[in-house]
């Protein structure tokens, strides 16, 4: 494989990365205070996209209007799921809420495809990148459209946000101490469960970030976040639960392996990110940035 | 002159037959079950609609037929796009609730369990949406028939009609399963055929797949007259989504699809298709005859007819049609009356049942997708480029690998 | 797990009312293919087998797997392939339950290590690297055509073309299968296993080694799943991608949950009701999707001792 190609493929990577970063991130942040898999991810993924869709189709807003009302959205939605459904879990063992958020998956991806066909008269729905970003840009070694690497960069400048919020701010000293101990952060007087609330809506507006960038570029269908979010499981897994640093590290990591690991032999990109997770199973069971089991 | 003599002799025969076929029916009446995916991804190109349109022909059937009055049914059955749940309600249909002949069939494993119980039970099956090429090649039993389509049909149709048109330089990308392998083959076959060659070697992509970057890119550097993807479903609008995105259109290399449906038109605007040139076997406004049709479909179901529920449609009349002339619901009769039948009718153009293999041979279309500016009413997407006569679509018996 | 029974108790009332429900049981399982389809009925056994097999790992050992479908899958495909290459019928059966165990020796090694979600999250995704090999091996799996056609060859005078007798084949696989899951959970082992999984460093205080009971159980559980998924061949005759779908290991979760986990039986009466309910809804206009997803939702906020198990809370109130 020759250095331009090579180069291509890491793009590419980057791309996809973004996503898995973006998603990785978002169930970082609600399984580091809930201590729940939100398996609804992918499902919060497609309502992202169809959010953005929606907000164009109903009220005419366009793409820039749409990256901020859609997260939004999504995130209240979040709200709404957390205080109504998941917290009557709480307390029991984390793999019903897995199971939980498995059935709404189910329900919402049929709910949005009758929906759109009983509203929009189909199931899939057209969306293109906004005016400014459309087209391609010369990078010397590539012509890459413009819209990709807005979506690269965003995706960075989000997850680092994330990471500098809970690791070096007020409020990431919060959550963190709610995570740590809720009993003792409750007794300094602070509302854990409002910020437990919180924090999962900002997991669901990530997930929901993603769905509105990944609008333009990917087809918008209700079943678009299945395949997506198990993929996601196997880099949170092979990144490992503790570490938002970690999720971001590994999303971004694996989009480009991936990619260009597709480039030597094409037949393993499917499974690639799969046998990357069962090697690193074999050397580091709780994944590469994940502290042991016990230690958590 | 000729003409007059057969129809005086049909119309004879049909008022003479009347009583005496009714009567031979094997449980007083006729059942038609169309087994389709009413909940699925499926579900908007067959599903409801194609049950609408087998009941259309039931009774368009029996007004026509006055001795069948009252004695056609028609049920839908969701297979939910599972294998196992097609072979499993195809039998219980046949043995529960008497059904005589099944049709529709979307998701090629749901149409080979669906056939292979068809087979074992002596009921007829005929699959209009299903496409693989097994069903009448190493699958392919007595009471099997396939209509409209099936992958050697699409591939042969576009390769050749766009190699024809002077796009006679391909870089192709195929999913890597059986039905993409199958496409690529074939396209690769026509394109070489006629003259045409390819830019570079076809790329197998992983399936299922969102993001096609690579393949673009490599089509950018290549410059290929034509860019053809295999892909279906989802995939084949992300192909074209990014294809657009790439500004692969605009660089002047243009889009050769292997299966197109109306959905996926739909599902991202006639203008990101536009240019892009596919093959099918009808579309509603194709001429008067298929209006006429479609706005009785439209008028009955709210939404334009797809070629696959008017298939279903035209399949299900020439079941009937079938008993008619066999004069009783006999599987074997009517597998007899069937084979080597030549008909026309607003779906199927100069058909014939081929008898060796069952496949059902039709005039198919190469169409090109509007751009929203040329179309001239609403549902209005594609345009008409040539036709392929019915004995020049289909796979030729040579190729053919069925033994029955 | 809030719906945990009692199922160590060995005191003699409880014991004649177990004998009189499996009795009970017996005799509808007898009956069932003269009330529904007989390949409706053969359906429930492989399901309920499987519901069985997957809560010996869930409801006793506490292992949310989310990627059963792998072995039910494996084996599936590979009692096809035998019955297509002119094997005879147990030949196919055992070979498939064999591959299934064979493939859960690596799978079980690598995900007993951990636990809880990180369990479940391993496990799905081994189930999905199996459901990418079986679309790409089409020599083995018919890729997304399937298998279908193959011969299943009559055996001292048994024609298994008449779905009853394929049936009462499948009944007898169930029985033996549903009594090794019976014996194992009443055995030691069985015991010890959910000592394991009550608390861990309580079990290895007095001596037992949890990695080593997980791991047993997990072959215990995948085995079964494999017989469970042969039965499904041979009762159908078709295998598709879907046996190795996710949405396969989700399904058997929600048909245990259904039933009613570490209840034994309740798996099996949790398949039979999804199973009938999807039965329906292949006549009934409305969205397969939406409806499971209610269910599943509705049984894991309200229900979650599932039918049997809230049978039996109800019954030692009183």
């Amino acid at each position: 494989m020759n250095t331009q190609l090579l180069l291509i493929q890491v793009f590419n990577g980057l791309v996809n990365g973004a996503f898995y970063a973006l998603l990785s991130l978002g169930l970082a942040v609600i399984f580091g205070m809930l201590r729940i898999v939100n398996f609804m991810h992918g499902a919060l993924y497609m309502l992202g996209a169809f959010a953005a869709f929606a907000l164009g189709q109903l009220l005419g807003l366009g793409f820039w209007p749409s990256l901020i009302l859609a997260p939004l959205l999504v995130g209240l939605l979040g709200v709404v799921l957390e205080r109504g459904l998941l917290s009557r879990l709480y307390g029991l063992e984390p793999s019903y809420n897995l199971l939980l958020t498995f059935g709404l998956t189910l329900l919402t991806q049929d709910l949005v495809k009758q929906v759109m066909l009983s509203r929009f008269a189909v199931s899939s729905a057209p969306y293109s990148p906004p005016e400014l970003l459309s087209g391609v840009v010369n990078l010397g070694f590539v012509v890459f459209p413009k819209y990709r690497l807005f979506v690269i960069a965003l995706s960075l400048v989000v997850c680092l946000l994330t990471w500098f919020v809970i690791e070096k701010t007020r409020v990431g000293a919060i959550i963190r101490a709610s995570t740590e101990n809720p009993v003792v952060t409750r007794a300094f007087g602070i509302n854990v469960s409002l910020w437990v609330t919180g924090v999962f809506a900002v997991g669901a507006a990530l997930a929901g970030l993603a769905g509105v960038l990944a609008a333009p570029i990917y087809s918008v269908e209700p079943y678009m976040g299945a395949e997506l979010i198990i993929t996601t499981f196997a880099v949170v897994v092979i990144g490992g639960m503790g570490s938002i640093l970690g999720s971001v590290v590994t999303g971004f990591a694996v989009g480009v392996l991936a990619a260009v690991g597709a480039a030597v032999y094409p037949p393993i990109a499917n499974t690639l990110v799969f046998i990357l997770m069962a090697l690193v199973l074999l050397v580091r069971p709780s994944g590469l940035f994940g502290l042991p089991e016990g230690a958590r | 002159m000729n003409k007059t003599r057969t129809a005086i002799l049909a119309l004879t025969a049909l008022l003479l037959t009347p009583a005496a076929s009714a009567q031979s029916l094997s449980d007083g009446g006729i059942k038609v079950g169309v087994l389709t995916d009413l909940s699925g991804v499926y579900s908007e190109l067959s599903g409801q609609g194609s049950v609408k349109a087998a009941q259309m022909a039931a009774e368009d059937f029996m007004k026509a037929n006055r001795a069948y009055a009252g004695k056609v049914s028609v049920i839908g059955v969701d297979h939910q796009n599972k294998a196992d749940v097609a072979g499993n309600k195809a039998a219980e249909m046949i043995d529960r609730q008497n059904v005589d002949m099944l049709v529709d069939m979307p998701t090629s494993s749901a149409a080979l369990a669906a056939t292979e119980v068809a087979r074992q039970k002596k009921t007829v099956a005929m699959v209009v949406t299903g496409a693989t090429t097994a069903l009448t090649n190493e699958k392919c039993n007595k009471y099997t028939f396939h209509y409209a389509y099936d992958n050697y049909m699409l591939a042969n149709g576009t390769g050749t009609a766009v190699t024809k048109r002077g796009g006679n330089s391909w870089y192709i990308i195929y999913p890597n399963y059986a039905f993409g392998q199958d496409l690529n083959r074939q396209m690769v076959a026509a394109v070489q055929e006629n003259g045409g060659k390819l830019a570079a070697p076809s790329d197998a992509t992983p399936f299922p797949n969102t993001d096609f970057s690579s393949y673009l890119l490599k089509a950018q550097s290549v410059r290929p007259k034509i860019f053809g993807t295999m892909q279906a479903g989802n995939d084949l609008v992300n192909v074209v989504k990014q294809y657009n995105e790439f500004g692969l259109k605009k660089q002047g290399i243009g889009l050769g699809i292997g299966l197109l449906f109306e959905t996926d038109v739909a599902a991202l605007g006639q203008d990101a298709f536009s240019g892009a040139i596919a093959t099918v076997p009808w579309f509603w406004n194709f001429d008067a005859r298929s209006r006429q049709w479609a706005a009785r479909f439209e008028k009955a179901f709210g939404k334009k007819p797809t070629w696959a529920q008017a298939g279903v449609y035209s399949a299900t009349m020439q079941y009937l049609g079938a008993v008619a002339r066999a004069k009783t619901d006999n599987s074997d009769a009517v597998v007899k009356a069937l084979e080597g039948y030549a008909f026309d009718d607003f779906f199927a153009r100069n058909a014939t049942i081929r008898p060796q293999d069952h496949r059902v041979l039709l005039d198919v279309q190469v169409v090109q997708v509007k751009g929203k500016s040329e179309s001239k009413e609403a549902g209005d997407i594609y345009k008409r480029l040539n036709t392929i006569p019915a004995a020049k679509a289909f796979m030729p018996l040579s190729e053919n690998k069925c033994r029955m | 797990m809030s719906a945990v029974s009692k199922v160590g108790a060995t005191r003699d009332p409880a014991r004649v009312t177990r004998a009189a429900w499996l009795i009970g049981l017996g005799v509808l399982l007898l009956a069932l293919p003269h009330l529904i389809y007989p390949v409706l009925a053969l359906d429930i056994l492989a399901w309920g087998l499987f519901a069985v097999a997957f809560d010996l790992l869930f409801g006793f050992s506490g292992l949310l797997s989310f990627g059963h479908a792998a072995f039910w899958g494996t084996s599936a495909y590979l009692t096809a392939f035998l019955l297509g290459h002119g094997q005879s019928v147990p030949v196919a059966i055992a070979g498939g339950t064999l591959g299934a165990l064979a493939l859960a020796v690596p799978v079980a090694f690598l995900s007993v290590r951990s636990s809880g979600i990180y369990f479940s999250m391993i496990t799905l995704a081994f189930a999905q690297m199996v459901s990418f090999l079986a679309l790409q091996w089409t020599d083995l799996t018919g890729g997304e055509n399937g298998l279908q056609g193959f011969a299943r060859p009559s055996l001292l005078g048994l024609d298994f073309s008449d779905a009853q007798l394929r049936y009462y084949v499948c009944l007898v696989l169930f029985a033996l299968g549903f009594g090794v899951a019976y014996r194992a959970v009443r055995s030691p082992f069985g015991q010890a296993q959910q000592a394991v999984r009550d608390s861990e460093q309580r079990a290895q205080s007095v001596g037992y080694n949890p990695a080593r009971f997980k791991f047993t159980a997990f072959l215990l559980s995948a085995g079964l799943a494999g017989l469970a998924g042969a039965m499904y061949t041979f009762g159908h005759g078709v295998v598709s991608l879907e046996v190795v779908n996710w949405r396969t290991s989700g399904e058997v979760v929600m048909m245990t949950l259904l039933g009613g986990t570490t209840t034994l039986f309740g798996p099996v009466i949790g398949a039979g009701l999804v199973l009938l309910l999807r039965d329906v809804l292949t006549t009934a206009n409305l969205p397969v999707g939406i409806v499971t997803g209610v269910v599943f939702v509705l049984v894991v906020l309200f229900f979650r001792r599932g039918v049997v198990g809230t049978l039996q809370h109800w019954r030692r109130r009183r």
